[in-house]
């Protein structure tokens, strides 16, 4: 029983983090139906910001996670204007990998050379160190706060989403893109900031997740399939499908690990397989939310 | 709607779906030739440097596979590599225990390709977009974790190595200089080469095609597309299966890295690069980028990355159609 | 055919150092060092490029008056194809007399049929798994084994009175090697495996793991990774989910404290214990004179670590075999002349086995503890004239 909710636990920490960075992948892919690569990428700059400006600056955690959050957004704006608005529209997908990609390894070799290859932290502050006891079950407090966090983002984006003037019209936009233009929403500039909504929840979580998936300048490239999946298990745009895709995908890798540890990987990839089987379409057919 | 819909390759192709042009149509029989003359030339001109071109042009013949499946057929794919690394596999493991004649290992590892490219084609092409995506990593990996677990036949994460094959033909023995694999490797991707020409302007190539831009009327014509792909994809893993067992041969091992994400999405970026849906593009695409990434890395290891980005993000934003395009605006005289 | 090809290499060489200045009588010998320098270990590659710099500013560039000269060829991940197509490559167009480097064991095995027919010495300067010297008579190498880590550190763990252990390791090649080493020694003395686990190798959350470490009741662990961003997750994973706090030790080969990652560990790292070859703290003259040359021509000496020992090494014996040879590239005479070869390093004494071509070397005990502010692998005992306790077990 003990062992039942330990798994459950840490599943869904490891879950919400995969969340909270692949759902500004959803959103951006399900609007602009922009494939992108360099998403992880985004996330990885994010942690390098706010692992220095903690480690170089000294600035306390939350300054270092907000300051990592808005420097992100702000640097990655220009490379919307410049380049992504150039491949929007699924006509363009190949483009889009081959675009991304490059801007992916071009990323990777910044921070190799403004950082060097070794591994960076975010230390984490007094009241997040340590464990906290839950039930039968003693969980590191950092994810009990990883957890916290990912339950706040589903409901502010829901609430985004679902209560704004910005979420009709982004809605509208997803559904028919000719129709919003036609009556008269201005889709460049909600393009623009539904990227940057998207490149935030990155940043969000490269910073959030660093002690899950550690900052390393390779991390843009190695948990790149990961978000992928989630994305296409939950459905591009879908946010409940991503929650629901990055909490299953993160309980079925956890428990893998757990029961079967000398064949994780192929639990992992099979359960993949048969979820797109079943439901090619994701598990909410890719929606804005 | 289903959001990650996506018609791969129409973009970067130029849209040739009908009648080819007639400097198309020169330039295209001008490329085998062509393919023969530069390859020689290479031989002679870079005698030190046959290791890294027999690469080249292994590499070439896998990426000229990818063209099948996604120029032809529009199956956007990041898990070419799974045949690649079977008909490596498959072949190494023939050469270790089996057989020695390096053409029966080409056909070992041609087979193997093709018959994980049918069981696994049937399982998931039913998917589109991004879940097709998903699903081709997905086999790959599992390819991958099922070659490290059998350590006993494939050596797991050390390699397969002990793999010796006899001389070609019974006269020439793939030495160290590497002159025999160069010339074999050469010869196999011409092969290669000219059989994925017919396939591609015979009527199943065409109905491929046809696919790729217009699922639904192929069906309304009575066609079926899913048995169409399928059986593309079957062919394609042919290709890259034979293009494994090519690297077996020539470089005498085999590595789980041959059927990793990394050199699946290699592939990609090579053949678009190249521009795909004209199979020389691949062949172009292959060696621009082997080349400058081997040039890159020689003179400044550290940071290649960089460059060969900024050489992508180049290519997209003032090449789209990749390499080959700029010969298309060659031959028609077009204004860049 | 092949020995007239050699002498016609052997012929370029000559030419081309004569086109060369210095002494006439000198040649230009070249070394080929293949290694990851791109890519996430690009850091092995740069300890290698250090250490081998290190070496020459302290010894010269010239080993029995022939100019020493290093050829770098950048090998990001294991991938013994292209492994062997650089190697291909430094031998027939660079002329390379040896060759050196390699991170991996697949890319180490790669070259085996090359320097056979070439009659090329290969200096491994890391790869650690101990099959990798009986596939050729060529290989000598300078690093370890995870066998010659693994079996003082069982035996210290069995006579301290540990008796049940969960083993953790990264599942390929090295993992295993350390898996059997443990189990084969620990349960010798009396101990008992209680589980063993093998990690996927792209494993990043190993919360489910430790939670397995927990109810298969082990009081200490035996963990091996790979150097590198998973060791921090597991080593965090193993204080976050309260097994420290539980009193679980945690052993293991001195991969998972290497130097370059303790600032990035913090406070995990401190009480891990573990056998090593190398510590960067290790206390002799030869080593602080070895890690302030690093300080003087690098800036910093934070990365200097058991990488750097294997290059530095390494390349001691790469000087013999030139001096033994005279400067011609004949590798199973060079091979011979260092068969038993013994001299002291700054990680202490070490021997060349003439039997496995491996060092027999000094193992140290070591615990990470935090000293003047700044972690480090501090020696607490030593184990003497270790040999590969791996070379033809179970051949």
């Amino acid at each position: 029983m003990e062992t039942l909710f330990g798994i459950a636990v840490d599943g869904v920490a490891y879950g919400m983090i995969l969340f909270i960075i692949s759902v500004g992948l959803s959103v951006t892919l399900g609007l602009m139906r922009v494939v992108n690569l360099a998403h992880g990428a985004f996330a990885m700059v994010a942690g390098y910001v706010a692992s220095f400006a903690a480690q170089g600056l000294g600035l306390p955690y939350a300054a270092a996670l907000a300051g990592a959050v808005l420097l992100t957004v702000v640097a990655t704006l220009p490379l919307e204007r410049l380049l992504y608005r150039r491949i929007y529209g699924q006509a363009n997908e190949l483009a889009q990998v081959l675009l991304t990609i490059g801007l992916t390894f071009v990323i990777v070799a910044g921070i190799n050379y403004l950082f060097g290859p070794t591994l960076k932290r975010i230390p984490l502050p007094e009241p997040l160190q340590g464990t906290l006891a839950l039930g039968p079950k003693a969980i590191p407090t950092h994810r009990a706060f990883v957890i916290a966090v990912g339950v706040a983002t589903i409901l502010a984006l829901w609430w985004l989403l679902e209560r704004t003037d910005f979420g009709i019209r982004l809605r509208a936009a997803v559904d028919d893109p000719d129709m919003a233009a036609a009556l008269g929403i201005r889709t460049e500039r909600l393009y623009a900031a539904t990227f940057a909504l998207g490149t935030g929840l990155a940043a969000l979580g490269g910073v959030l997740g660093a002690e899950l998936l550690p900052l390393e300048p390779y991390y843009a490239i190695r948990y790149i399939v990961l978000f992928l999946a989630v994305v296409a298990v939950g459905g591009a745009g879908s946010i409940a499908g991503s929650a629901a895709a990055a909490l299953a995908l993160g309980v079925v890798d956890t428990a893998g690990k757990y029961l079967i540890p000398n064949f994780g990987e192929f639990f992992f990839y099979a359960t993949l397989i048969l979820i797109l089987f079943r439901w090619p379409h994701g598990f909410f057919r890719g929606r804005a939310a | 709607m289903s959001a990650a819909t996506n018609h791969a390759a129409t973009a970067s192709a130029p849209a040739h779906g009908g009648r080819a042009s007639r400097p198309q149509r020169l330039r295209d029989g001008a490329a085998a030739p062509l393919l023969a003359a530069l390859g020689l030339a290479a031989f002679w001109l870079f005698p030190d440097d046959l290791g890294l071109m027999t690469r080249i042009l292994t590499a070439a013949l896998y990426v000229l596979s990818l063209d099948l499946v996604l120029g032809y057929a529009g199956i956007a794919t990041l898990g070419q590599a799974a045949m690649f690394g079977t008909g490596a596999y498959a072949a190494g493991i023939a050469a270790v225990h089996l057989v020695a004649d390096p053409l029966v290992l080409l056909a070992v590892g041609g087979v193997a390709g093709g018959l994980i490219a049918l069981a696994t084609g049937t399982l998931i092409l039913r998917g589109r977009g991004l879940t097709l995506l998903m699903l081709t990593i997905a086999v790959a990996q599992i390819v991958q974790e099922v070659a490290n677990k059998a350590r006993d036949l494939t050596g797991g994460s050390d390699g397969l190595s002990g793999i010796d094959p006899g001389p070609l033909l019974g006269l020439f023995r793939f030495d160290m200089y590497g002159r025999t694999s160069y010339l074999f490797a050469l010869a196999v991707l011409l092969a290669g080469f000219l059989v994925a020409r017919r396939i591609v302007r015979s009527p199943f190539g065409l109905a491929c095609r046809g696919v790729r831009e217009d699922p639904v009327r192929v069906a309304a014509l009575g066609g079926s597309p899913k048995r169409l792909l399928v059986a593309m994809y079957a062919v394609a893993g042919v290709f890259a299966g034979v293009a494994g067992a090519l690297s077996a041969v020539t470089s005498g091992i085999v590595g789980l890295d041959s059927l990793g994400f990394s050199w699946s999405a290699e592939a990609l970026v090579m053949l678009v690069l190249g521009g795909t849906g004209r199979l020389w593009g691949a062949i172009l695409g292959t060696v621009a980028f082997m080349t400058v990434h081997h040039l890159l890395a020689a003179t400044d290891p550290f940071h290649w990355m960089l460059f060969i980005g900024l050489f992508l993000m180049g290519t997209v934003l003032f090449l789209p159609g990749g390499l080959a395009s700029l010969a298309d605006r060659f031959t028609r005289g077009d204004r860049p | 055919m092949p020995g007239t090809l050699r002498t016609a290499l052997l012929g370029a060489v000559f030419a081309t150092s004569l086109a060369g200045a210095g002494p006439v009588w000198a040649a230009t010998v070249k070394v080929g060092v293949i290694a990851p320098f791109s890519g996430p270990f690009a850091t092995v590659g740069q300890t290698f490029k250090q250490a081998i710099e290190v070496y020459q500013a302290q010894h010269g560039k010239t080993a029995a008056g022939h100019t020493v000269e290093f050829v770098y060829k950048d090998l990001d991940q294991a991938n013994p194809a292209q492994s062997k197509a650089l190697a291909q490559e430094l031998v027939v167009k660079e002329k390379v007399g040896y060759l050196a480097g390699f991170f991996f064991t697949p890319d180490a095995l790669a070259v085996a049929p090359l320097i056979d027919e070439a009659n090329i010495p290969c200096v491994i300067f890391n790869a650690a798994t101990s099959v990798i010297t009986e596939k050729s008579p060529r290989y000598v190498r300078t690093s370890f084994t995870l066998w010659q880590n693994t079996v003082p550190l069982a035996e210290h763990m069995a006579k301290q009175g540990v008796r049940k252990v969960a083993t953790a390791v990264s599942d390929y090649g090295p993992g295993i090697d350390g898996e059997t080493a443990f189990k084969a020694t620990f349960e010798k003395h009396g101990g008992k495996v209680v589980d063993s686990i093998r990690m996927p190798l792209k494993s990043t959350d190993f919360a489910p793991f430790m939670q397995r470490i927990k109810d298969s009741g082990a009081e200490a662990i035996y963990a091996f990774l790979p150097a590198g961003p998973t060791t921090l997750a597991f080593a965090k994973a193993f204080s976050d989910t309260g097994l420290k706090a539980a009193g679980v030790k945690f052993f293991g080969p001195g991969d998972i404290t290497q130097e370059p990652d303790l600032p990035a560990l913090g406070d995990a790292a401190l009480g891990i214990t573990t056998t090593f070859n190398y510590s960067q703290a290790h206390d002799s003259d030869l080593n602080r004179a070895f890690v302030a040359k690093h300080k003087e021509l690098f800036g910093s000496s934070d990365t200097v670590t058991f990488t750097s020992v294997g290059a530095y090494d390494g390349t001691h014996v790469i000087y013999k075999m030139i001096e033994a040879t005279g400067g011609s590239s004949d590798g199973a005479k060079a091979v011979a002349a260092v068969k038993g070869m013994a001299w002291e390093s700054p990680r202490g004494p070490l021997v060349i086995d003439p039997d496995s071509r491996h060092v027999t070397q000094t193992i140290y005990l070591r615990v990470t503890e935090r000293k003047d502010g700044r972690l480090q692998n501090s020696e607490v005992a030593a184990f003497a004239a270790q040999p590969d306790y791996g070379y033809k077990v179970g051949k």
